[in-house]
């Protein structure tokens, strides 16, 4: 208990930075509170973000506005079929003057990297982001290069009944900490969407007579976020969360697994979900998502409610049978496997003593 | 009787119902077994029927496993369609026109069926308009009978017949629990006819079998012996359950008729002929058992088990009294008893226990008197005892014998002329032989010592396999074949003895037996402690002969001992046995079994451990029921045994709960609840009885939020009592930290209490003022 005190001193000293950087987000995308906490929550659990939805819904501004709130370098790099790994990852190119190979840095080499529509790109280049993803290192020419720290992958993807789109196979989605799905704003956003659109295309005339980019500023500095992210992995976990986690992971791999796990309640619920089951990998990110959660709610103990609160996003797209029927109206939050999961585990005593 | 009759109603209006909603809806049907499971069913009503197949007729079997047979054949080409149907042969249309050419219509039908259903849909569903044309054929079939095989075989003819074609219509799930009930049923029939131990154990194992094919239905995903294992496991618990229920429950009366037609398989029958008995030492079953207790076991020579005394002699058989003249000697009988104080013979007294023979006659040593309870066994005047009933389930009852007292010191005028008379002329050579031995020999005695003599030395064998006897002639035995059993040798000598003036008359019972001392522990005393008892089987039936001699009362004389001694001395000679495992050319004979050490060993014990079965769980009667209570309770009232039934039902169910309560606590529960979790269950206990309860999945926040909505009342004391236990249960807090939250979160639920006490007022106020 000695680390105590002052992870609770970081997460009240952090609270207003939190409030500040949630207030501009969401004056960016607007009538989404939820999903911006979410998404904040995964960039402070140090985990990389999928946002899917159908185009023109702000999932580009979302990615966009959390790099620059969070002062981070930032590229974009549009994901096409023809790009190619040495696209995002850089190559070395021979030089004349020196008579040396130089590494050209791919847009990888940013803290943030934006791969826009991620799934219109062959299944070898969303593969480059896969060791970069998981290891935050590139190799290029057999040497490997460090990526700079923080370092976040946000990408955006449409759903896949749309043409020209490339499934990201399960151990890619797997990387991904969450996924998010903005959905329609209702109408009191969307009316505040099309009032801004003038104020915006005003602004940017400005930018680019070279004035301040009152949108751009950044609210944090880039070692505050360091602070905050190590604070987020000393938030203490209790053992009944723990026990709650592996109980929902194990609902999910009872069926996969064949027999009765240890988890006994709601046997007649479970034996109807059918998903594919959630990794060891998974729960270490539903719990990192979940003290997230509870530093951004002020806390520094997670509970239960913060798993709930992160669940569906973080498995949701780990246990589905067809991870990319997303906007399968059959496949609302309400009745999806999470949902499933989620009910079919008791709270206060989950591995049903 | 009557239960059996709802069973059969049910299932035959169950297939008219199942014609109905054929015809309705085209067998949409939701329900099937896999293929594992559907033959695993199959299997189980084979054994089962395998079980009781031995009461059943000819016909009806005949019948059973032609629809068994039909059940595989559906079962089995319903595979091979589903194969053709998963590999998406052109060959499959071919396979099934075959098939309708072949097979009857409704297998065309089904098999068309079949082709849209789902391949792993079972195939055992025949046309229920030829079904129900079968089941009310085969039901008239079995009314015809009723009459010939009796009240209880044909029950048991319809139990069998529903059982087997039930099979066919399995279209939902109570299709199969009925299945499943019947086929309990059918184990449990067959309790009625043999409840030795090894049968009890054939069928406690198809009972785990019958409830393990259930058990998989349910969890498929299992192996089979697994759940096997949970079966056998699931009974083990109910043990204690069936142990109280066995000490307790009333025991009645079986009200069932016992069948008739069965009394003559096995055992002795009222008349004996020569050849007659050659049979019956074929079969190795038991005919009853003695138990000495802690007495020597008399030698095997004085074993003489008189079960009939047989008096008339026809020419060709000997056979009982007529019951005209048994009524005349009926009141000598009521007086006979054995006067007991004027003889110096050391007693012996031993327990008898017979197994069912579908008989009246019991065994005894003679002459014996009955001790202990005599209810239902009558003394006769022969020194032979019977019982009032057929003997229709092991019986047990004890007797005290004085070996070597004389039978019947006085013989009276009618019962002498009885014991002389045989048809005249029917043996003219014996007769001469009887009349130039009256010459010679004066002395009885020593007239009956010349006919053995001549037995012996003569060249006469003793054998299971007599020659064939023309009309059952005693001459052409006693001169021409000269080899018989012991029924030939007894029939001549007996007929000689009466020829030649002295009153003699043939006994049939058992000689021997075996003594199974398995069970025999040396006393530390150095006494010899007999702990044994005695297997009398079919094979050691015997006939003799007794004549009377004047002082000396009816003399046992045992022409058997003339031709072959160690018959009687110890048993069979091996040549017999020999000449017996040829007979029945069984692999498991009792001459292999016995020259093999261990199988012996092993043979015995079984045999041992089947006696205690038989002698405590098969001959616990009402009567030892009774005395058990006495013993543990004193008097008894009818009231105080109703009472003391019910309250150990209550006792043993509530204490079977309980141990399985405390066995699934401690698997699951190794550890306690919390003080907060306990506070914040009662809090919660008290917010169900509010009609506000917590799902399951729902976090404590969230509950908090809702009880807000429902209840603003409650809203703060709750909503602190929550953020209280989310702390004590989340937070990493210090011991100190955590009492004193504690202390508050009790605080807390004090002031829920009592916030929860003001509203339940107010709303029985409010009700009040309604």
């Amino acid at each position: 208990m000695p680390q105590t005190p002052p992870v609770i001193d970081i997460v009240q000293a952090s609270q207003q930075s939190i409030t500040a950087i949630l207030n501009k987000i969401e004056s960016v995308v607007l009538g989404k509170p939820k999903e911006c906490r979410l998404a904040l929550a995964c960039l402070l659990a140090q985990g990389h973000l999928l946002i899917e939805d159908l185009p023109g819904m702000g999932k580009t501004t979302l990615a966009h506005v959390l790099a620059t709130t969070l002062g981070l370098s930032y590229q974009r790099t549009q994901f096409t079929n023809d790009l190619l790994p040495a696209d995002v990852v850089g190559f070395s190119i021979f030089d004349n003057e020196t008579n040396r190979f130089e590494l050209h840095k791919g847009p990888i080499f940013n803290q943030v990297v934006l791969a826009d529509e991620i799934n219109r790109a062959s299944p070898k280049t969303q593969s480059a982001l896969l060791e970069a993803m998981a290891e935050q290192q590139v190799s290029i020419d057999g040497i490997t290069h460090e990526l700079p720290m923080p370092f976040f992958v946000i990408a955006t993807q449409n759903p896949l009944f749309h043409a020209g789109t490339y499934p990201l196979p399960e151990s890619q989605l797997d990387r991904f900490m969450m996924r998010l799905s903005l959905g329609f704003p209702d109408l009191k956003a969307e009316k505040q969407i099309l009032l801004n659109t003038s104020q915006r295309t005003n602004q940017t005339s400005a930018d680019s007579k070279g004035n301040s980019k009152a949108d751009n500023e950044a609210v944090i500095a880039e070692a505050e976020l360091i602070v905050m992210q190590d604070a987020v992995t000393q938030v203490s976990v209790s053992n009944d969360v723990l026990e709650y986690i592996i109980a929902l992971s194990h609902v999910s791999r009872r069926v996969y697994n064949g027999h009765i796990s240890p988890v006994n309640n709601a046997d007649a619920i479970a034996s109807e979900i059918s998903c594919k089951p959630l990794s060891p990998r998974a729960s270490k990110a539903l719990l990192q998502a979940a003290k997230a959660m509870a530093f951004i709610d002020n806390r520094d103990y997670v509970l239960p409610d913060d798993v709930q609160a992160v669940f569906y996003v973080v498995c949701q797209h780990r246990l589905e049978m067809q991870p990319n029927r997303q906007l399968d109206p059959s496949q609302l939050e309400s009745s999806s496997v999470a949902r499933q999961i989620l009910n079919s585990v008791d709270v206060l005593n989950p591995l049903g003593y | 009787m009557i239960f059996f009759k709802n069973k059969s109603k049910k299932v035959s209006a169950d297939t008219v119902g199942g014609v109905k909603r054929q015809t309705k809806s085209k067998a949409k049907s939701n329900f099937y077994l896999s293929r594992k499971n559907a033959w695993l069913l199959w299997l189980c009503q084979c054994l089962n029927i395998s079980v009781i197949a031995l009461e059943l007729s000819t016909w009806m079997l005949a019948i059973i496993a032609l629809s068994l047979a039909w059940q595989a054949l559906l079962l089995h080409q319903g595979r091979e369609k589903g194969n053709s149907l998963s590999k998406n042969n052109p060959a499959t249309g071919q396979t099934h026109r075959k098939n309708s050419r072949q097979d009857h219509q409704h297998i065309f039908r089904q098999s068309i069926g079949q082709n849209t259903r789902q391949k792993k849909q079972q195939a055992t569903n025949v046309s229920p308009i030829v079904l129900g044309i079968f089941a009310l054929l085969g039901c008239v079939a079995i009314v015809i009978t009723a009459k010939q095989v009796g009240i209880l075989a044909s029950m048991l003819h319809l139990l069998c017949f529903s059982y087997a074609l039930k099979g066919f219509e399995l279209r939902s799930r109570s299709d199969f629990y009925q299945l499943q009930l019947l086929g309990l049923f059918v184990l449990a029939a067959s309790l009625i006819f043999r409840q030795d131990l090894a049968f009890s154990l054939i069928t406690f194992a198809l009972l785990v079998l019958n409830l393990a094919v259930l058990l998989q239905f349910f969890s498929f995903e299992k192996a089979f012996v697994t759940n096997i294992k949970v079966v056998i496991v699931l009974l083990g618990q109910s043990a204690i359950l069936a142990i109280v229920l066995f000490l307790v429950f009333p025991r009645l009366s079986p009200f069932w008729q016992v069948p008739l037609a069965k009394s003559a398989e096995t055992g002795l029958s009222d008349t004996v002929k020569p050849g007659d008995i050659a049979n019956l030492t074929r079969s190795t079953k038991l005919a009853f058992r003695a138990d000495f207790g802690q007495q020597k076991v008399p030698n095997y020579s004085l074993l003489y088990w008189r079960a009939m005394v047989l008096e008339e002699y026809d020419g060709r058989q000997w056979s009982r009294q007529h019951k005209s003249t048994r009524n005349k000697t009926a009141v000598a009988a009521k007086n006979f008893s054995f006067d007991n104080s004027a003889t110096e013979i050391s007693p012996l007294s031993y327990q008898v226990i017979v197994e069912p023979s579908f008989q009246k006659y019991l065994f005894a040593l003679a002459p014996a008197v009955v001790t202990g309870d005599a209810k239902g066994i009558q003394a006769q005047a022969d020194h032979t005892f019977n019982n009032s009933k057929i003997i229709s389930q092991a019986k047990s009852y004890r007797l005290t014998s004085y070996l070597t007292a004389p039978l019947t010191l006085e013989l009276t005028k009618q019962s002498r002329q009885l014991n002389l008379s045989y048809p005249q002329g029917s043996n003219p050579r014996l007769e001469q032989l009887a009349l130039q031995l009256q010459h010679n020999y004066v002395d009885v005695q020593a007239r009956a010592q010349a006919v053995l003599n001549i037995i012996n030395k003569e060249n006469y064998s003793y054998t299971l396999q007599p020659p064939l006897l023309d009309n059952n002639s005693l001459d052409q035995f006693f001169f021409d074949t000269q080899a018989g059993f012991c029924v030939h040798y007894a029939s001549v000598f007996t007929f000689v003895m009466r020829a030649s003036g002295i009153p003699a008359r043939m006994v049939t019972g058992y000689l021997g037996g075996e003594y199974n001392g398995v069970t025999n522990t040396g006393d530390n005393t150095g006494q010899l402690a007999n702990k044994g008892h005695l297997s009398i089987y079919q094979y050691d039936a015997h006939a003799w002969s007794e004549i009377w001699v004047e002082g000396k009362g009816w003399l046992r004389v045992d022409p058997t001992s003339a031709v072959d001694p160690e018959r009687v001395n110890s048993g069979w000679s091996t040549q017999l046995l020999q000449q017996q495992s040829e007979l029945n050319n069984d692999l498991f004979s009792l001459y292999r079994m016995k020259n093999i050490a261990w199988l012996n060993a092993l043979r015995l014990q079984f045999d041992a451990l089947d006696y205690q079965w038989t002698r405590w769980v098969i001959g616990f009667t009402s009567k030892q029921q009774y005395d058990l209570f006495k013993n543990w309770f004193g008097k008894m009232v009818s009231w105080k045994l109703a009472l003391i039934i019910a309250v150990s039902l209550v006792i043993s169910m509530s204490m079977l709960m309980l141990f399985l309560h405390l066995l699934n606590r401690s698997k699951t529960k190794p550890q306690s609840l919390t003080k907060w979790q306990v506070i914040y269950q009662k809090a919660m206990g008290k917010l169900a009885k509010q009609g506000m309860e917590k799902p399951l999945s729902m976090t404590v926040n969230d509950f908090a939020k809702q009880v807000r909505q429902q209840c603003p009342e409650l809203a703060i004391v709750f909503t602190r009592l929550s953020a209280s236990y989310n702390r004590l249960c989340y937070q990493m807090l210090s011991t100190n930290e955590q009492e004193k939250l504690m202390l508050t979160m009790q605080q807390q639920y004090q002031q829920f209490v009592q916030v929860l006490k003001i509203i339940d007022k107010k709303s029985s106020r409010l009700y009040s003022y309604i």
